[in-house]
């Protein structure tokens, strides 16, 4: 698994830098995430790319085809193509996870994952995002999904930083007091 | 002794030659040839009688008695003998018993001690397996306490999930939000 993330970083360091010199390095990362959208949805795609005894240049072919169709630039397409030519295509999620890593790191912002009981108002999206970022002293971007089988509340994730403002937590904090008496 | 014996055959012999000699010839004896030749054949006889009859008989009686005496020695030798051995198994008999005494003395005292040690030991045990016990048994109750809280828990918690879920509304999820959003104050 660290051997995994270790090649999706180095893969998305040479992006970047790429990108970044182009001044596109968020726009790069967008792209590269509609890319993955479809390799998601079409498992066609996902298992052509993926397939060792599929010849490297149709893989090469095939993952720059996806890319044009979704609208990715020259960078995108030859950076994808090189990818599934080298036989890495299925280490795409954690190469633009490791990406936008990049991306958030380069600009001083941080991403949030809020797992959340319903759907957080505009409202309290605008104010979660200003706490934290008072707390951390950065740029927050919310990425929010919501959890049908939390109880109420949110859970709030940035890397190692764990926020349960969950009734689930508190329950669970509660049984903790019980059992221990 | 055999000067006696040839005093009384010289005697013998004499006396009456003597008598006849005096009624032939005016004695007892006649002082003549006659004389001469039966005094030769009286030692020629006694030196027969001595060398075939007497020293032989004495020899029998000295071999007789040497061996009566060595009988007697040995009878006397073998009675030390046998004094000596009863002695001897007296005395042995004697260390025997000592013996004996002193083995069973030394039995019972370690059949003493081996009581004794038995008797702590099985007194340890029991101490050991009480404490065991009792130790097993206020783990057991620890044990129980903890499954009873951790069920009481685990119930208590399940009813008041079922509870909340049951009952919360949209404005009650919009405060949880509220208040875990102030709560995020505590981070730093």
């Amino acid at each position: 698994m660290r051997a995994r993330e270790g090649t999706a970083r180095r893969y998305a360091k040479a992006l970047f830098d790429l990108a970044r010199g182009s001044g596109a390095a968020e726009a790069v990362g967008q792209e590269l995430g509609q890319v993955a959208a479809v390799y998601a949805a079409d498992a066609r795609a996902h298992e052509t790319l993926t397939r060792p005894w599929i010849k490297p240049e149709d893989r090469r072919g095939v993952a720059a085809a996806i890319a044009q169709r979704v609208g990715g630039r020259k960078l995108v397409q030859d950076f994808l193509g090189l990818v599934a030519e080298r036989g890495r295509a299925d280490h795409l999620p954690e190469i633009i996870a490791a990406y936008q890593g990049l991306v958030d790191a380069d600009l001083g912002r941080a991403r949030a994952q809020v797992r959340a009981a319903v759907a957080l108002t505009d409202g309290e999206k605008q104010q979660l995002a200003a706490k934290l970022e008072r707390a951390l002293g950065k740029r927050i971007i919310l990425e929010e999904r919501v959890d049908a089988t939390l109880l109420g509340g949110f859970i709030a994730q940035l890397g190692s930083l764990i926020l349960d403002g969950s009734l689930d937590g508190q329950l669970g904090r509660m049984r903790q007091r019980l059992a221990r008496g | 002794m055999i000067r006696g014996l040839a005093i009384a055959a010289l005697l013998l012999g004499v006396v009456p030659s003597v008598a006849l000699a005096s009624e032939g010839g005016g004695g007892l004896i006649n002082v003549d040839r006659s004389l001469f030749i039966q005094m030769i054949n009286f030692g020629l006889l006694l030196f027969i009688l001595v060398k075939l009859l007497y020293k032989p008989l004495l020899t029998k009686m000295e071999e007789r008695t040497q061996a009566i005496r060595k009988s007697l020695d040995e009878a006397q030798a073998a009675r030390a003998e046998a004094q000596r051995e009863r002695e001897e198994h007296a005395a042995r008999l004697q260390a025997a018993h000592a013996e004996a005494q002193a083995i069973r003395a030394t039995a019972l005292k370690e059949a003493a001690e081996e009581q004794r040690k038995l008797v702590e030991g099985a007194r340890a045990e029991a101490a050991r397996l009480v404490e065991s016990a009792r130790s097993e048994l206020a783990q057991d109750v620890r044990r129980a306490r903890q499954e009873l809280r951790q069920e009481v828990s685990d119930l208590a918690v399940t009813v008041a999930e079922r509870l909340i879920r049951r009952s919360l509304r949209d404005e009650d999820h919009r405060r949880i939000v509220q208040d875990a959003i102030a709560r995020v104050d505590k981070v730093n």
